[in-house]
């Protein structure tokens, strides 16, 4: 607590922070700035208009329409959220206790496919999911769907490529989390008389925390700007906010609007990770005192 | 010994194809302070570790209060751990930490807190500590409150892992006391591991010198210091002097020893098992530093006695360390006598040494 109250008297200190403060100034603060700026301007055959106007705000809260798409993007956030933890937990706990030996190699692979364009992955979906995909011939071929899925083109086939494109980010978190548990942490457990489910509950998984939170918002954010799988894969017919404000820009030309629409989605996103955050932060004293 | 608490018999340990442990034995009393000795890899964590029920044996018997303890995983058995880094658990608070055992076991609520706060007072931590998390604490306290947590469930056996390793001088000997006087109020066996043979002997009743994934040998302290099975554990404590010697013949049930180096008759000296020493190899006499004085005159009867120059010597408060370079020992012999006003000898001076074979140890390698 003392070094803080001294930080800003430390030139050095200042200096080293400055270059990021710089950073964040100029290519985060200001054209957030400029975003909710251009909300009070309007347009007139297709040029901006520079006035003080609250048209376009009027129009936002007076339509419906473009609360459905919102609250459809945060929902899809939230059950990706849900469902890439739901994946990504097993798999990186299995990374550094089963699966320990080959974790480097594992690692390797998923980093791969990570890395490879999230374009060409997405388009491959395509093959899977079609009617007369592979995912259809399994089912067939296993005896399990008679008639074929139609998940092609569904907020499903958007799902599936959400989860699939990200949830390597919380494997990640989770799995570094997980790896820095100290294993006599486990044993001292065990030694005072708890089973491993009992242990997995008091020790690993609250310890496991840090990763856990971070993932979950990784994935959360990034699934409120999700674009390609809607477009892709969920044919545009139930579209997300990130389509809703590429067509305010481009299609209609309305940069206002889009701006706005910007706005409600980032105000949105940010407003869910505060009520996260303080749900997270009443119910584990440890963290709050941590940050305190 | 009655029933031991703890009885393990030729255990033997493998990890691949390394043997860590090659047929241990080591019987525990109830109520007894035992510590396993040794230097680093010489399977004394490992021997605590499958007291622990942390690793399995390859081979071999265990058993703990009478039951063996073949497939009982750690969570069922009376043992408790204090680990080396102490293993708290950091997002829970002090009393989380110590209870946690008690909630295991579907304790009350009420009752945890009682006991917790009972085992706080016997720790001689500040109540206040209750809500902290461990890292709050200075690693003094988080020792006790590992044991705490260790000691709150009354385990028949306390394991501690060289708890105390990380300290520094003075908190250590605080705590070292402390566990000493724990261990007397509780009544609990104690199974310490260390590789500091001093403080083994501080505290243990017992002491199990290993090396190399053998036991060298079991003994009270004082046998350890004083009557060590081999050079090595000799060696093993402090500073030790040793003076090659002849072995001339059995002498009325005892061996006649001498030594070309020093001045005096030969001396009877017992052995237990005679035919050892009288075989060809090296024997030497173990002289503790504190057996040996200046001589002022002659040597009396039955000492023998060096003379050498002084090569150094440490001002230690309560003792003065002498180096004495005899001609003929490879080492300097060192002497440990009591502190005093005047330093008996200056740094090049010749000087007569002797002590009483009496107060040695006859030793063959």
């Amino acid at each position: 607590m003392k070094s803080q109250s001294k930080t800003w008297n430390d030139p050095i200190l200042v200096a080293a922070v400055a270059p990021l403060a710089i950073v964040m100034l100029v290519f985060f603060l200001i054209p957030l700035a400029m975003t909710i700026l251009l909300t009070f301007q309007t347009t007139q055959y297709y040029r901006l208009q520079w006035t003080w106007d609250l048209k376009i705000w009027t129009e936002i809260f007076s339509k419906p329409h473009y609360w459905t798409i919102m609250l459809r993007t945060v929902g899809m956030a939230l059950v990706c959220v849900v469902i890439s933890i739901l994946i990504a937990f097993p798999t990186a706990y299995a990374l550094t206790t089963r699966l320990k030996t080959y974790s480097a190699q594992i690692q390797i692979l998923i980093i791969f496919a990570f890395l490879t364009d999230a374009v060409l992955k997405t388009f491959g979906w395509i093959l899977v999911l079609d009617r007369q995909g592979v995912a259809n011939w399994l089912l067939s071929y296993l005896g399990l769907g008679p008639e074929a899925m139609d998940i092609l083109f569904t907020p499903t086939g958007t799902m599936i490529g959400m989860v699939y494109n990200l949830a390597v980010y919380p494997m990640f978190t989770i799995y570094l989390s997980l790896a820095r548990i100290d294993r006599d942490l486990v044993l001292a457990s065990y030694d005072a008389g708890a089973s491993r489910i009992r242990t997995f509950f008091e020790v690993t998984l609250p310890l496991s925390r840090p990763g856990l939170y971070s993932g979950a918002v990784l994935v959360f954010v990034l699934s409120l700007g999700a674009f390609l799988e809607p477009k892709v894969l969920g044919g545009g017919t139930s579209p997300l906010a990130s389509e809703l404000i590429r067509q305010s820009f481009e299609t209609r030309v309305n940069w206002p609007l889009g701006a706005a629409l910007t706005i409600v989605l980032i105000a949105i996103g940010a407003l869910t990770l505060a009520l996260a955050a303080a749900f997270v932060f009443r119910r584990t004293p440890a963290a709050r005192r941590e940050l305190a | 010994m009655a029933t031991p608490i703890i009885d393990a018999s030729h255990i033997i340990k493998d990890y691949g194809r390394v043997r860590a442990l090659h047929g241990v034995s080591l019987e525990v009393g109830a109520g007894e302070f035992v510590a396993l000795v040794g230097p680093s890899g010489c399977g004394k964590t490992t021997l605590l570790k499958i007291l622990a029920g942390f690793e399995e044996t390859s081979e071999g018997r265990l058993e703990i209060e009478g039951k063996d303890m073949r497939g009982v995983p750690a969570a069922s058995r009376p043992t408790r751990m204090v680990f080396q880094k102490l293993a708290l658990f950091p997002h829970k608070t002090v009393a989380q930490n110590i209870g946690f055992p008690l909630k295991l076991q579907r304790v009350g609520k009420a009752e945890i807190d009682r006991r917790v706060v009972s085992m706080l007072e016997l720790m001689h931590l500040n109540l206040d500590y209750l809500d902290r998390f461990p890292a709050q604490l200075s690693g003094g306290e988080q020792q006790r409150v590992a044991l705490a947590r260790a000691l709150i469930s009354q385990p028949g056996v306390l394991l501690l892992d060289e708890p105390m390793s990380a300290l520094d001088a003075k908190l250590k000997k605080s705590l070292q006391t402390e566990l000493k006087k724990l261990h007397r109020e509780l009544g609990t066996s104690f199974v310490l591991v260390t590789h500091d043979l001093e403080e083994a002997m501080m505290l243990a009743d017992r002491i199990c010198v290993m090396r190399a994934g053998r036991v060298v040998q079991i003994g009270t302290p004082t046998d350890i210091y004083y009557r060590p099975a081999n050079m090595f554990v000799a060696g093993f404590i402090g500073e030790t002097n040793f003076l090659p010697v002849d072995v001339s013949g059995a002498l009325d049930g005892g061996l006649a020893v001498g030594s070309p180096l020093v001045a005096g008759e030969p001396a009877v000296m017992e052995a237990g098992n005679v035919s050892e020493f009288l075989g060809e190899g090296n024997k030497a006499l173990l002289i503790r530093p504190e057996s040996i004085g200046f001589l002022k005159g002659e040597p009396g009867p039955g000492h023998w006695m060096l003379t050498g120059v002084v090569d150094e010597y440490f001002l230690k408060g309560s003792t003065t360390q002498y180096r004495i370079r005899v001609a003929g020992l490879e080492a300097p012999v060192v002497m440990d006598l009591p502190g005093s006003f005047e330093l008996p000898a200056e740094v090049g001076q010749e000087v007569r040494i002797g002590f009483e074979p009496a107060r040695a140890f006859l030793l063959s390698e």
